[in-house]
């Protein structure tokens, strides 16, 4: 002790200087690169999750190496398995959710004329034929297009629709095409896709006029008309829906709090800028980070060193540790070790079923998007007292815009479904898998969400509760380690 | 050219490089009976550090994280008594090992060991024994086993002494009462002694 305390307190004040300096210096590192930390991030989880797994199978007599790859192997096989049964359904749900959220170009139709005949075709002018819907607003975009465009024999020239998701009838329609020249006897074929499918999904994909048949230019003019080809149906974006729930109540409210209360304008403007920063940084986020072979490399890739060569790096980090501290440092990374394992195991084992559980619920009281919704919901639960509000709120949203005359059912149910799947989740869920240690104030909670959502937008909130949790666990650790020491 | 500094491997971990763990380990009663195999298991947990000389291996009254096996050098082993000065109780060298029962559990040390000039020591600790369990029961149960030898064999060593001290302790009372016995006798002898004397000058 006497020894210990002579060799240290020369540099005691340097030393700690020059500690916060790297732990600044590394912090502001990692804010630097938080762009490409996911990956990582995620190969950390993952490695976390498997590795109990992975001891088991070694423990039963398997190299650690084979037994990293075989659990791979099987883990690997049910996402693969998973993605390929609810990928597609969550993607395209997703992505209409996101559609019907936001006033965007999304709503947009694209189509396509190619001249399958050996003259060129002359194209007048493209007019809309009819519009169905008392106050459906389209137009053909691409303002760049000059009149006449002409289509050369096997080109193709691509041309835009689009709706107005923000008003409040479902809208479909057609097209009136005038041709001008000496065209007669060319072959043009017409094909149409769609950003969205529209609500009955065999009718729409890749529309071709006449079930797919090319058509003869007998005549100058040629009338798509609604019956014989189908744009697809953009129906109200969710913020006009809930407009008009507002409008109905505003009479009522304002009987309360004066006519100056305008409910309506109110929601427009805060939900447009509210939906935009949510969805629109979070499908940039998904679109970043799930897209593209990175994340299908580099996260097995990471994880499986981890997996094999945690005990290395930790050793290999010990061995840098001067004597004095050394035991400590040993018996302290030991504990936040198991500690943040549990932690991670826990808090996945709690959102997997939260969002089992919501998923379930919601699909079986016929919620559109149950899945995306439900998953947000389990996903969002991570978050104490701010999670639940999220996937409730979420999906009130959902079944306010879809839900038609039903809507306000719809929202009853939502919600005791989710007072259900809280009680559950407080009485069962909680209690069981985790830990009593990492609980937080509320006021704490609410701070780090700012915090994250500040620093990393929404991702950044999801990410800021588990983070938290696991910097409070190693420091308590750290400190009653060092309690125990006597060392200060 | 074969040493030459730029080609050598610098990763190598450098100290001690020329001693075969395995012929110090085998002698320690713990790694026993484990085989070459198993050995190259525990070997890979095990940790190498220099201490120099005066410096604290570990200290009374921390908590215990695992046992030292010490490769080269001395190592003292000191208490504090209750009047505060240090007390030595030992001096090891090289093949011995002490601090083992921390292997078992957290309970804080017992004494201090203080490296007498500059030692190589050979650390294993308690949570690379509990991954052991983990990744290689066998291996573990080997080590575990005979840790638990070891304690058992020091608990009634421990056992023996007490029972000679309680045999000891009961002589020297036993003692002390016959001693008592023979004084009072001697005592309530010399007192008649005396009413003898007093009633003999009354009398006369």
């Amino acid at each position: 002790m006497i020894e210990r305390e002579k060799a240290s307190a020369i540099s005691h004040p340097i030393k700690a200087l020059i500690g916060i300096a790297i732990l600044v210096g590394f912090a502001l590192f990692i804010y630097e690169i938080r762009g490409i930390l996911a990956p990582f991030v995620l190969a950390f989880v993952l490695a976390y999750v498997l590795a109990p797994i992975v001891d088991r199978m070694e423990g039963r007599g398997l190299g650690r190496t084979s037994s990293i790859l075989l659990v791979f192997v099987l883990a690997f096989t049910g996402l693969g398995f998973g993605i390929l049964k609810a990928g597609d359904k969550l993607t395209g749900e997703v992505r209409e959710l996101s559609d019907r959220m936001l006033r965007d170009e999304r709503s947009e139709r694209k189509f396509s004329l190619v001249n399958g005949g050996q003259a060129p075709v002359l194209i007048e002018e493209i007019v809309w034929k009819e519009q169905v819907g008392p106050l459906a607003a389209f137009s053909l975009s691409d303002d760049k297009l000059l009149w006449p465009v002409e289509v050369k024999p096997g080109e193709e020239q691509v041309f835009y629709v689009s709706f107005a998701p923000d008003t409040p009838v479902y809208s479909s329609a057609g097209l009136l095409l005038h041709l001008g020249g000496e065209d007669v006897g060319s072959t043009l074929s017409m094909q149409a896709t769609g950003n969205r499918a529209s609500e009955n999904e065999a009718e729409w994909g890749a529309v071709s006029v006449d079930g797919g048949a090319n058509f003869e230019l007998q005549q100058r003019g040629i009338e798509l008309s609604p019956g014989r080809i189908d744009f697809g149906e953009a129906g109200p974006n969710v913020l006009t829906d809930i407009s008009k729930i507002a409008e109905t109540i505003q009479p009522t409210l304002q009987s309360y709090l004066g006519d100056d209360f305008d409910l309506v304008a109110l929601v427009k403007e805060k939900g447009d800028t509210l939906i935009d920063t949510l969805l629109g940084s979070t499908t940039v986020f998904l679109g970043g980070v799930v897209s593209g072979l990175t994340f299908v490399v580099i996260v097995p890739f990471v994880a499986f060193f981890f997996l094999k060569e945690g005990r290395h790096i930790t050793r290999g980090l010990i061995e840098l540790v001067p004597n004095a501290y050394f035991e400590l440092c040993l018996n302290v990374l030991h504990q936040i070790n198991g500690q943040i394992g549990g932690y991670i195991r826990g808090q996945i084992l709690a959102t997997s079923v939260v969002a089992t559980l919501a998923i379930s619920a919601l699909s079986i009281i016929d919620l559109k998007y149950a899945l995306p919704v439900g998953l947000l919901a389990g996903i969002a639960n991570m978050i104490p007292f701010l999670g639940p509000l999220i996937g409730i709120i979420s999906a009130s949203i959902v079944a306010l815009a879809t839900g038609g005359d039903l809507a306000m059912e719809l929202v009853g149910k939502v919600v005791i479904i989710f007072m259900v799947i809280q009680l559950i989740d407080n009485i069962v869920i909680q209690p069981t898998v985790v830990a009593k240690s990492v609980e937080m104030h509320p006021l704490m909670v609410l701070f780090v969400v700012m915090v994250g959502s500040q620093l990393m937008g929404i991702v950044g909130m999801l990410v800021a509760v588990p983070l938290t949790g696991i910097i409070k666990v190693s420091a308590q650790t750290i400190y009653e380690g060092i309690r125990g020491y006597k060392l200060q | 050219m074969a040493n030459d500094p730029f080609w050598s491997n610098i990763f190598k971990r450098s100290g001690g490089d020329d001693i075969d763990l395995y012929e110090i380990l085998k002698v320690i009663p713990i790694f026993q009976d484990l085989n070459r195999r198993e050995f190259r298991k525990v070997e890979a947990i095990l940790h190498r550090r220099t201490w120099g000389a005066d410096e604290a291996i570990v200290n009374e009254g921390d908590p215990g994280v695992g046992m030292y096996i010490i490769v080269t050098g001395e190592v003292k082993i000191a208490q504090r008594s209750e009047d505060g000065a240090m007390q030595d109780l030992a001096t090891l060298g090289g093949g011995d090992f002490f601090g083992e029962q921390a292997l078992l559990d957290e309970s804080p040390r017992t004494a201090s060991a203080i490296a007498v000039e500059p030692c190589m020591v050979i650390g294993f600790f308690r949570p690379d024994l509990l991954d052991l369990i983990e990744s290689n029961p066998r291996a573990g149960l080997k080590i575990v086993m005979r840790l638990s030898q070891m304690i058992s064999v020091r608990l009634r060593q421990t056992n023996r002494l007490l029972k000679e001290a309680r045999l000891r302790m009961r002589q020297i009372e036993r003692e002390k009462e016959a001693r008592e016995e023979r004084e009072r006798l001697e005592r309530e002898r010399q007192e008649q002694e005396r009413e003898d004397l007093l009633a003999k000058g009354e009398s006369s």
